[in-house]
């Protein structure tokens, strides 16, 4: 019964950004649970070379390039996951950046940046949902999974695109469940703490250290992999709208060093 | 298809707490499923016998201990008696609680007392009891059963839904203390939950007005989620309440 629950045999699943980082991490795992995949990002190679280790595990997947932001792309990257498979069972909208030109003072931030920015972070997630919403309706059932951040839930410093984006996305997915769920379609949130990858290496300085989070440590990519696997799968049906955050405990507190608190005698 | 390896709970010990509402035999069966042998803790009044027995029919090793989850001393046999019977104890699944719905400038003292008793105090006296075993052997998962109602208010509801407020932020604070122990503490947020059957008619206008995913849940939406918060797969989750409400906290 759990296996059944768990497994995405015969799932097509369209992940954005799925070449590095944490997407590729769940991508991968996504595989061996038994998706076919459509793996789309601006980069090819790291995306063809993620299709193939799905490959290698017996399962079937493509590779579209597709930037996010540009909607006719988008709505190119569903037209060939349609033409490819006949149907979408989950869109996994993983895309974003975690900073464009790294954090910067309110007023050093032009429009431009503003809205690359939130259109990377934000706005991908609604073009894409929007681009297979029709599908997943007519078919009476789908899941959309967006990824949001611990910054979706608190502020960043001089990080604007990023939280604010990322709370967006935590507004978006309740949102569409409000919306789509009459038609079968559930919505849900990846809320990953800090899982260092090759893409956030440089902004490490700022982000809080194992030291500073609950459980004492990072996490690691691939522990967002069994999250994504359970999000996609049946086992996930009743929960809708809901965030899932991995995060280290680091939203359970704040940002502080552990056991930084006194005890205190009880007295009335 | 395998079930992603670290999900399994072969050879790991959980005990779960049992009450009157009928959703012990589901959410014990999970975690039988998944491998783990369950001790099961409760009054002769709750659903303590059919979870022992759903365990056992699943092949895994069960054992039903009488306990007042209000009362330290009882508690802490649970503990000695489970450890005794199971050998250890990796998994604390606290699910006992009471349901009470009455206007509040009509709630008497006693029931407010053991309402709290039974829905928190007991959270406190088995993550302690059992936490003590946990803290030993550096590793343990413990999953509060909670609700939505720690976040939402609800009519007829203070005393109940101010206990979930405490089981809530009982797991955020208790998920910091221990996290460097190995131990990680987590709830489930439940939403319109029942283990009867459900029929069309039960699922009809009411609900498809206020539940987004137009039906009301059963004790087995929960079961997955169940089973990866007492895995190892969890180790990078603690503190959180995460709800499965069928979108119930995402609507207006």
């Amino acid at each position: 019964m759990l296996e059944e629950k768990l497994s995405l045999e015969g799932k097509t699943i369209v992940i954005t950004g799925g070449g590095t980082g944490l997407g590729r991490e769940m991508t991968l795992a996504m595989a061996s649970a038994g998706a076919d995949l459509v793996i789309a990002s601006r980069r090819i190679g790291p995306i063809d070379e993620v299709a193939q280790a799905a490959r290698d595990m017996g399962r079937r997947a493509i590779t579209v390039s597709t930037d996010v932001t540009d909607t006719s792309q988008v709505a190119a990257l569903m037209e060939r996951a349609l033409d490819e498979y006949g149907k979408v069972d989950v869109l996994l909208n993983n895309a974003g950046i975690v900073r464009g030109k790294g954090a910067e003072a309110i007023w050093d931030i032009s429009d431009e940046d503003w809205r690359i920015g939130i259109d990377t972070n934000m706005s991908s997630a609604f073009f894409c949902s929007r681009a297979i919403a029709k599908h997943m309706v007519e078919r009476g059932q789908g899941k959309i999974i967006n990824v949001s951040s611990g910054f979706g839930y608190r502020g960043g410093r001089d990080n604007y695109m990023y939280a604010v984006g990322k709370g967006g996305i935590v507004q978006l997915t309740r949102t569409l469940a409000t919306s789509l769920s009459r038609h079968g379609i559930t919505s849900t949130c990846i809320v990953p703490g800090f899982l260092p990858t090759t893409g956030t290496d440089e902004s490490n300085i700022t982000l809080p250290r194992g030291d500073f989070i609950p459980i004492g440590r990072v996490g690691r990519p691939s522990e967002l992999g069994a999250v994504a696997v359970f999000l996609a799968s049946p086992g996930s049906d009743y929960m809708n709208g809901e965030a899932f955050a991995i995060d280290g405990g680091g939203l359970a507190g704040g940002v502080a060093p552990t056991g930084y608190a006194p005890e205190i005698p009880l007295e009335i | 298809m395998a079930i992603p390896q670290e999900w399994d709970l072969t050879g790991k010990t959980a005990i779960i707490t049992a009450d009157r509402r009928g959703w012990t035999p589901h959410l014990a069966s999970a975690l039988a499923e998944a491998g783990a042998d369950v001790a099961v803790a409760g009054s002769e009044n709750s659903d303590m016998t059919d979870a022992v027995s759903a365990v056992k029919k699943l092949g895994r090793k069960s054992v039903a201990i009488t306990t007042n989850v209000r009362d330290a001393e009882s508690v802490n046999s649970m503990v000695s008696t489970a450890v005794l019977e199971l050998g250890k104890l990796d998994i604390l699944v606290n699910n006992a609680r009471a349901e009470f719905g009455k206007r509040f400038e009509k709630v008497e003292e006693c029931e407010w007392d053991t309402l709290m008793d039974f829905n928190v105090k007991s959270m406190f006296l088995c993550c302690q009891a059992v936490g003590n075993v946990m803290l030993e052997q550096k590793s343990g998962r413990i999953v509060n059963i909670g609700s939505a109602l720690s976040v939402r208010g609800l009519w007829n509801s203070v005393a109940a839904c101010a206990a979930q407020g405490a089981i809530h932020q009982l797991t955020s604070s208790l998920a910091l203390e221990w996290g460097r122990e190995g131990i990680r503490v987590n709830s489930i947020g439940a939403g319109w939950i029942t283990p009867e059957k459900q029929t069309e008619e039960s699922q009809k206008e009411l609900l498809v007005r206020y539940i987004p995913s137009r039906r009301k849940g059963h004790p087995n939406d929960l079961a997955s989620l169940l089973v990866y918060l007492a895995s190892d797969a969890c180790d990078f989750v603690t503190g959180q309440t995460i709800f499965i409400d069928g979108g119930v906290l995402a609507h207006a």
